[in-house]
């Protein structure tokens, strides 16, 4: 299964970083799209079908908590998996954006954190990451 | 003794510096790295109880090296990139070092990162730094200053 990607970020520098570690990570990769707001990423949602989305918080036009807020309103991605990444700290905040269900990614990030991440939370399994691995037959003598 | 605010700043910075540049910022620096300038400055601009400024300073030299292990080759030869990778390391340690001074149950807004002109002042005449962190990195330095503008309240302190 190849997994199409949304990442919508204000910063063209971080958008670029996060996909760069997308591609880094081996996860099964098809279309990675990009937004600078949540207005854009509601609007490309319209007409891409996205199994991922990585959202920033703070960005001019519409942040991510109120596309997140949109999105979960809307039944066509009220279960669309969403990891949120940003400098975000008010747990104040990231306690409202988990309720919506978004698994949480602060950055600085470690790009094996964003990895397992999403492997976590879009369900992908260990043979799907990593693909099969052949075991050598041990029960012959020596 | 360093206060609260400069150990966070300097650990945020460092931090920084470790996990998105992959650089390692040495507290003091070589007389080769303090004698180089601040050639490039970016700041972040925040609003929540109280307003403030973050300004991150760094050498031009390191610029290339900064921008390519952020974004890979193209960070090499893109100068404008090179200040945006700049810009997202300040957008990053203002986000992580407002909470570790005043709490995580406080609210503030960045504003996206700006790259100043070379002659153009990163703060207001007038304003005293509440916090300075400077490291040696690579051949250059950098340096992050805090500023907070008016009376931090009770409640954010």
């Amino acid at each position: 299964m190849a997994f199409n990607v949304l990442v919508v970020d204000d910063s063209a520098v971080m958008r670029q970083m996060v996909v760069r570690t997308l591609k880094m990570s081996g996860l099964p990769l098809g279309t990675v799209f990009e937004a600078a707001n949540g207005e854009e990423g509601l609007f490309m949602l319209r007409d891409q079908w996205v199994d991922l989305l990585l959202l920033d918080i703070n960005m001019p036009v519409m942040n991510g908590e109120e596309m997140l807020r949109r999105l979960r309103a809307a039944p066509e991605t009220e279960a669309l998996p969403v990891i949120v990444v940003s400098t975000e700290g008010s747990e104040t905040r990231l306690a409202a954006l988990h309720a919506l269900g978004a698994a949480i990614v602060r950055k600085p990030f470690a790009p094996e954190t964003l990895r397992d991440t999403i492997i976590r939370i879009t369900g992908v399994t260990d043979a799907e990451y990593y693909g099969t691995v052949a075991v050598a037959d041990d029960s012959g003598d020596f | 003794m360093p206060s609260t605010m400069e150990l966070s700043l300097s650990r945020t910075t460092a931090a920084t510096f470790e996990e998105l540049a992959l650089l390692f910022p040495e507290t003091e620096p070589t007389p080769e790295q303090a004698a180089a300038g601040l050639d490039v400055t970016v700041s972040v601009d925040f609003r929540g109880p109280f307003s403030g400024r973050l300004v991150l300073s760094a050498s031009a030299c390191i610029l290339p090296t900064i921008a390519s292990n952020m974004l890979g080759e193209a960070g090499l030869r893109q100068p404008p990139l090179q200040r945006d990778a700049l810009g997202e390391l300040a957008n990053v340690i203002c986000g992580n070092v407002l909470p570790a001074s005043f709490g995580s149950e406080v609210v503030f807004h960045l504003s996206a990162p700006r790259v100043h002109d070379k002659d153009e002042a990163a703060s207001r005449d007038d304003d005293a730094p509440s916090a300075h962190a400077e490291f040696g990195v690579e051949d250059g330095r950098v340096a992050t200053t805090l500023y907070v503008f008016g009376h931090v309240t009770a409640a954010a302190a």
